[in-house]
């Protein structure tokens, strides 16, 4: 059981982690912040119709990436981000109400604890064999389409002017992350799974400016996070979700304090330059 | 695809406004552009040039009026492969120091709508890439990251991507604008050359109008959003 579950937090970090990086680089955080919590939503109401967690969830966050996939070709940035942050608390308040709604028997089982705070045990041979197939598809597609997507990492304006497909690859890159969040929700819990979405990149971008080596460390960071957190928490009998939670926030904290020393003693540096060319 | 021979692009009472913006960038625009013919747009800042532009791509989507690029209206979604035919040089091309794509590899994802798994060959889009390079003298600049190069030679590299597309229309939003003074009469005669060549049509931008003027067919003059002259050279 323990190996299932070390597989998946290398499999849900690492694919999370890469997927961060492409939601970062399309702009699309605040929307894949609600595609979780889409997930969590769909999760909680499992509770009640007494379904699959991981199921729901999927359907939930397929359904809205889709819908507010196609939404957002048609609006600005601007008008996307304040939709996305109006169905993130829709999401939250669905969940909790779910919970609420829940027999006692439901709040007993695994089931809660999978929506809520993540488990160990929720991981199964077959859900690990399905995220290493959404793995395996989503490096596929990024191996395929790899120079249409260079180009709109690159200049997603000057991508569009000469054809490449941006709003259908920002559609697919949406679906990619509900799936992969519907999985990894068995892992951290429903409340925590955009940490492993969004604090790797957030750690990259700390540590190297070249977005190549982002693109390598996002998920780099994912897979420790995820595979320490799940370490610690065997260790300590913490909540899964909330230890992997807890280092890949470190992880960024340790980044973020790493990148403003750089900084300060570049600065520094330059200062010095600047005295010493004036006299 | 082209439906309508010879016309390249044809605006018919175009007018377009940025959301939130009361008043229309551009209004009333009438303009018909054939294949075979290098346009230059000038006018003043504001005048709505770059925006003339992004509309005949079909980036930006008319409030009134009909835009047809290719013979096809910018509010299809057939469209996108529309664009395939078509380069577009922006006028805010700047990429910061630590961006670490060479220029060859800039020049290259110009050609990423035919790199999929049955498109060009290695060898082929080679020989385009060091085709444009020759064209443009920038031979030297190929392997260098794009972030280390001056603004002159950025924009020469993406004048080569538009370029290294074979593209049926090129718009170019002030290409000379970072540019040497020699270079600039270079690539205007570069532009010259290619429309003329292979049938196609260009509409230039530019305040810079020296390098060009005696080039372009057409001079299209455009002040507070609306065409104030045309004029056949």
């Amino acid at each position: 059981m323990l190996e299932v579950a070390a597989i998946a937090s290398l499999l849900s970090g690492g694919l999370c982690g890469l997927l961060g990086y492409y939601a970062q680089r399309f702009n699309i955080a605040t929307l894949s912040f609600s595609v979780a919590h889409a997930a969590l939503a769909g999760a909680s109401l499992a509770l009640v119709i007494k379904s699959d967690v991981t199921y729901s969830a999927l359907v939930f966050a397929i359904l809205f990436a889709l819908g507010m996939g196609i939404i957002s070709t048609r609006i600005s940035p601007h008008e996307r981000e304040l939709i996305s942050m109006g169905f993130f608390s829709l999401f939250n308040a669905i969940a909790i109400f779910m919970v609420y709604m829940s027999t006692s028997y439901v709040l007993s089982t695994v089931s809660i604890s999978v929506v809520l705070w993540g488990s160990v045990l929720a991981i199964t041979k077959s859900k690990l064999i399905l995220l290493a197939g959404i793995t395996a598809i989503f490096m596929l597609y990024l191996f395929i389409f790899k120079p249409q997507i260079d180009s709109i990492l690159f200049d997603r304006k000057l991508a569009k002017a000469e054809g490449v497909d941006v709003d259908l690859h920002t559609i697919v890159l949406l679906l990619f992350i509900g799936i992969a969040i519907a999985f990894a929700l068995r892992l951290t819990g429903g409340f925590l799974v955009f940490t492993l979405l969004y604090n790797p990149v957030a750690s990259a971008m700390q540590l190297v400016r070249k977005a190549q080596w982002q693109q390598v460390l996002a998920p780099t960071i994912g897979m420790l996070a995820a595979l320490l957190g799940l370490t610690f928490s065997y260790i300590l009998d913490w909540p899964v979700g909330a230890t992997i939670a807890i280092i890949s926030s470190t992880i960024l904290m340790v980044a973020y304090i790493t990148r403003t020393i750089i900084n300060m003693k570049l600065s520094r540096e330059a200062r010095r330059a600047q005295i010493s060319r004036g006299r | 695809m082209e439906a309508i021979q010879g016309e390249a692009i044809r605006l018919s009472d175009v007018w377009v406004a940025y959301s939130g913006s009361g008043r229309p960038a551009i209004r009333e625009i009438n303009l018909k552009i054939d294949y075979n013919s290098l346009i230059l747009i000038t006018g003043p800042n504001g005048a709505g040039k770059t925006t003339l532009i992004e509309t005949c791509l079909g980036l930006l989507k008319p409030i009134r009026g009909e835009v047809f690029l290719l013979g096809v209206n910018t509010k299809s979604r057939k469209i996108i492969k529309v664009r395939r035919k078509c380069s577009y040089v922006p006028q805010d091309f700047m990429k910061p120091p630590y961006e670490s794509y060479t220029a060859k590899h800039v020049i290259k994802l110009g050609l990423a709508t035919d790199m999929c798994l049955f498109g060009l060959s290695d060898l082929e889009i080679k020989r385009r890439i060091l085709n444009v390079a020759k064209m443009l003298q920038i031979e030297d600049l190929l392997d260098r990251p794009i972030g280390t190069l001056s603004g002159g030679q950025q924009q020469k590299v993406y004048i080569a991507r538009a370029l290294v597309r074979e593209p049926k229309v090129l718009f170019l939003d002030e290409p000379f604008s970072s540019i040497d003074e020699e270079s600039r009469y270079v690539i205007a005669k570069v532009i010259h050359e290619y429309v003329h060549q292979k049938k196609a049509c260009a509409l230039v931008v530019s305040h810079d109008v020296d390098p060009i003027i005696d080039l372009s067919d057409i001079i299209v003059h455009m002040d507070n959003g609306k065409i104030t002259n045309v004029e056949v050279n």
